[in-house]
């Protein structure tokens, strides 16, 4: 739509949320909330907060909706997250913090989740919140409606008991690894059970004026046009929140947005575009804050898959030529404008303890690609593009032609790699197809040889790693094993990880998958995306992701 | 005659628009791209995907589909927004009076101001006046409106810190009254002047050419032979007969209007019925998308009607029988 649109729209892209795990963990540490100290105040003697003014955000779309228990949409979630909380946040490494429960055990080997919950937190209309609104919100709500915490916990739930108003007991069939990473405010916030009791919570009418428990209250929406939030003065957290308002505007394109900041109508945007970071960077009242979360997920690695029902693709030696034959460094500089870096193995670097660092990906060698081709059986022709010549399942005289699909938001990792595959010789034909004819044509019609779509991990490779190789999630559900790849191994791996409990047994599993599933090469693993906010000054105090504003001031 | 002309005309418009629906159902139906994809996103298990479709009815049959769209709609009942779980029509009517206001605005700052332009052009033919607002209108009528959108923000909204950005209030401070009154109206300049733009254009060059045509007329040569005053031949005789055509243009002028709105209301953050189509088109929330194009397709229809009793006020020739 504008004229810097193909690189502004690749953060919005990345935003989008429609190809990520939307897991925006929640605020720690430097917000001083106090940590499971079983002698945390109510929050009626808590020290009054406030004072912060008002701050004014630009979200990018209608969230339509203020439940972020009945959608994993990204724009509810970054409009809602903040009249909301988890059981437990997670901490900038992503581990688990206090929130609604001020602690927990687990026992049965992982098989058992015991929450003591925080005493003296009410609702934004007063009323107390015990267990029975934790067991309300996963029985009838997320395990129906939310579509992540649904598949993933489901399953492997046998029961939620609530022995009294302060206890809630998740007991699991087998053990459950990643559960804690899973009751943040993103993947499991909580509803008030006396709203929502009786009612469809999809239409609830509660949905479009919510009550929570979070650090700011619902005020009014205008659909399309704002939502304003009041400081809630009865917020658990100590001091908390300092702003006394919160308005988010809707602002749909980006540069748009970056305007709006620039011209004081706005003091936070989520995403700044490649090209505009270094004036923002240069303008002395907009700080920048850089993180690998965005508000459509965290942990992302631009991917390039291959699909296994192609004879062509079938052999790893013309998966691995693909892979030398792109120079990655040349995406984090032309397309990112350095909002990235090169992903160094399956898993990004973003979870510590389950990233491999023994691992090395193909480098930018076009040789050694050129090489592998000719080995492979592709030689080249007249024109240097490659003809097979003896390769298994393919005829003698077929050139080497891959279709490329992506969102056109991410043309233009279309065109780089178009130009870098056509100098070994692999002739690519883009097709831009907006994301839910691209959802339907990889994973339900599997109709494609290769395509670009950003993965994200979110904070446990449970939630976002796994749909990529597990052979049982092969279509129809979209994002998930685009590449059509199928190991026994690998699957008792995953399920080997996700029963086992503490990082680093955890860590050494993944470990040995990323080692065998960097070898089959059922994708190019491009790039680990970041993000950029901007907030103009005096606003200040922010965290990057979900309650983002929970510890910010605007006062000057 | 006239009225039962109009009566015909009224008559004809439910079934047009029907057709124009089940059309439109078909096409959104029958495109790629599935709705419940679009809503559930990344996650979510086969079992999932089969409730919600039962939920909005995509797992019937598209003739049954088709079957009880027809009927609700005959009921006034557009079906439940997919994303919103709200009734489709409140959603549009919501923001329906947002894009009347800026687009009726336009179309009066367009029709006013693209005539006036069209008349002092005339009036000055081949001098240099007509010639700067010959230039003036085709750059106008060649710029994209996106790009007159953004060069608008940056010159008078953020350089010259004339006009809001964005939005149709003001954030920090929300006025009420009468303030109210005036805050939108500050915030409705610029977005106005930019859809505005081009329509001010198209209907100033077309004025000025037919006025032109108008005043080399033998009627016209008679008049001027009769002695009748050069502003009365003008304004009086010429313009009026020039202005038929005018009036058609400005009547069709209304869908390039609507379209018009999509983009300016996405640069401008106008909560209106163009971006809601945009995003429903974009998530596949088809009870939005058809309700959008009821409004849009019923708003054409009445334009024309409306283009068709102005021509019989302007030529005491037309009649319609």
């Amino acid at each position: 739509m504008m004229s810097r649109v193909p690189l502004a729209v690749i953060l919005v892209g990345l935003v989008a949320g429609a190809c990520g795990v939307t897991a925006s963990p929640s605020p720690t540490g430097a917000s001083g909330r106090p940590s499971g100290s079983p002698s945390s105040p109510p929050a009626s003697e808590a020290p009054t907060g406030g004072g912060g003014g008002t701050l004014v955000v630009a979200i990018s779309a209608d969230p339509g909706h203020l439940n972020p228990a009945i959608t994993t949409s990204g724009a509810t979630h970054t409009a809602a997250e903040l009249i909301f909380n988890g059981l437990v946040g997670l901490d900038e490494n992503l581990e688990p913090v206090p929130e609604l429960a001020e602690s927990w055990t687990i026992d049965n080997d992982g098989a058992q989740y015991t929450f003591k919950l925080r005493d003296g937190v009410t609702w934004h209309d007063g009323t107390p919140f015990t267990s029975a609104d934790v067991k309300f919100t996963f029985e009838e709500v997320l395990l129906k409606l939310h579509a992540r915490t649904r598949s993933s916990v489901g399953p492997v739930l046998d029961g939620i008991d609530t022995p009294d108003a302060q206890t809630v007991v998740f007991r699991f069939k087998q053990p459950y690894a990643p559960l804690l990473r899973q009751l943040d405010v993103t993947e499991a916030p909580i509803l008030p059970k006396h709203i929502y009791q009786g009612s469809d919570p999809a239409k609830n009418p509660a949905n479009a004026a919510p009550v929570g428990t979070g650090p700011f209250a619902f005020e009014s929406y205008t659909p399309d046009s704002e939502i304003r939030l009041k400081r809630n003065d009865t917020y658990w957290a100590p001091a908390l929140p300092k702003l006394d308002e919160v308005v988010m505007r809707v602002i749909p394109e980006s540069g748009s947005q970056v305007i709006a900041l620039e011209a004081g109508e706005v003091d936070w945007i989520w995403g700044v575009p490649g090209p505009d970071e270094a004036r923002l960077d240069a303008d002395p009242e907009v700080e920048l804050l850089r993180t690998d979360r965005n508000p459509g997920g965290s942990n992302c690695i631009m991917t390039m898959s291959f699909n296994f029902d192609k004879p062509i693709l079938q052999d790893v030696r013309v998966r691995q030529a693909i892979a030398h034959a792109i120079d990655r460094q040349q995406i984090v500089d032309k397309i990112l404008f350095g909002q990235g870096r090169v992903a160094t193995a399956p898993i990004s670097s973003g979870i510590g303890w389950a990233h491999a660092d023994d691992i090395v990906l193909p480098a930018f060698d076009p040789t050694a690609a050129m090489a592998m081709l000719d080995q492979a059986g592709w030689k080249a022709g007249a024109d240097g593009m490659r003809i097979a010549a003896g390769v298994t399942g393919v005829a003698d005289g077929t050139p080497l032609a891959l279709d490329f699909l992506h969102f056109p938001t991410f043309a233009r990792y279309g065109e780089l790699l178009r130009s870098e595959l056509g100098a070994v010789g692999i002739e690519l034909t883009l097709e831009p197809l907006e994301p839910p004819v691209f959802a339907e044509t990889v994973f339900t019609k599997r109709d494609f040889d290769t395509n670009v779509i950003s993965y994200c991990n979110g904070p446990d490779p449970e939630i976002g790693v796994r749909r990529m190789f597990d052979s049982a999630q092969i279509g129809p559900v979209p994002f998930s094993n685009a590449a059509g790849y199928r190991d026994s191994a690998v699957d008792a791996l995953f399920t080997q990880a996700q029963q086992t409990v503490g990082n680093e047994a955890r860590g050494k599993i993944y470990g040995r998958i990323q080692q065998t599933v960097a070898a089959a090469q059922p994708y190019v693993w491009l790039v680990e995306t970041s993000g950029v906010r901007a907030y103009r000054l005096p606003c200040q105090g922010f965290q990057p992701y979900a309650q983002f504003a929970e510890a910010a001031t605007c006062a000057p | 005659m006239n009225g039962r002309y109009l009566l015909r005309r009224v008559v004809q418009v439910p079934p047009t628009v029907l057709g124009i629906l089940v059309i439109a159902f078909l096409l959104v139906h029958l495109a790629p791209g599935d709705p419940i994809l679009a809503l559930a996103g990344a996650n979510g298990d086969e079992a999932y995907y089969a409730e919600m479709r039962a939920k909005f009815g995509l797992d019937r049959p598209l003739p049954e589909q088709l079957a009880i769209f027809v009927v609700n709609l005959i009921r006034f009942d557009l079906g439940t927004s997919y994303v919103q779980g709200r009734p489709a029509i409140d959603v549009i009517l919501e923001r329906l009076p947002s894009t009347m206001l800026l687009t009726v605005s336009a179309l009066a700052v367009a029709s006013v101001v693209g005539v006036a332009l069209g008349l002092f052009a005339a009036g000055r033919a081949n001098r240099r006046s007509d010639l700067t607002v010959s230039i003036l209108t085709l750059g106008l009528h060649a710029t994209p409106s996106f790009w007159l959108a953004q060069a608008a923000v940056l010159v008078l909204g953020l350089w010259a810190g004339w006009f809001p950005i964005s939005g149709m209030t003001s954030a920090r401070t929300p006025p009420a009254g009468l303030g109210l009154v005036v805050d939108v109206a500050h915030h409705l300049i610029l977005p106005v002047l930019v859809l505005a733009a081009t329509e001010m254009a198209v209907i100033a060059r077309l004025t000025r050419v037919r006025l032109l045509e108008e005043l080399s007329r033998d009627y016209v040569r008679t008049a001027r032979a009769k002695g009748v005053s050069e502003r009365r031949v003008l304004w009086r005789h010429a313009l009026p007969c020039a202005l038929i055509p005018v009036v058609t243009v400005i009547g069709g002028r209304v869908g390039h209007l609507v379209a018009g709105a999509v983009l300016v209301e996405a640069v401008f953050g106008w909560p209106g019925i163009g971006r809601l189509l945009l995003t429903s088109v974009q998530s596949r929330d088809l009870p939005i998308v058809l309700g959008i194009l009821l409004v849009i397709a019923s708003t054409v229809i009445v334009a024309n009607i409306v283009t068709d009793l102005i021509y019989v006020r302007l030529d005491p020739r037309i009649r319609f029988g």
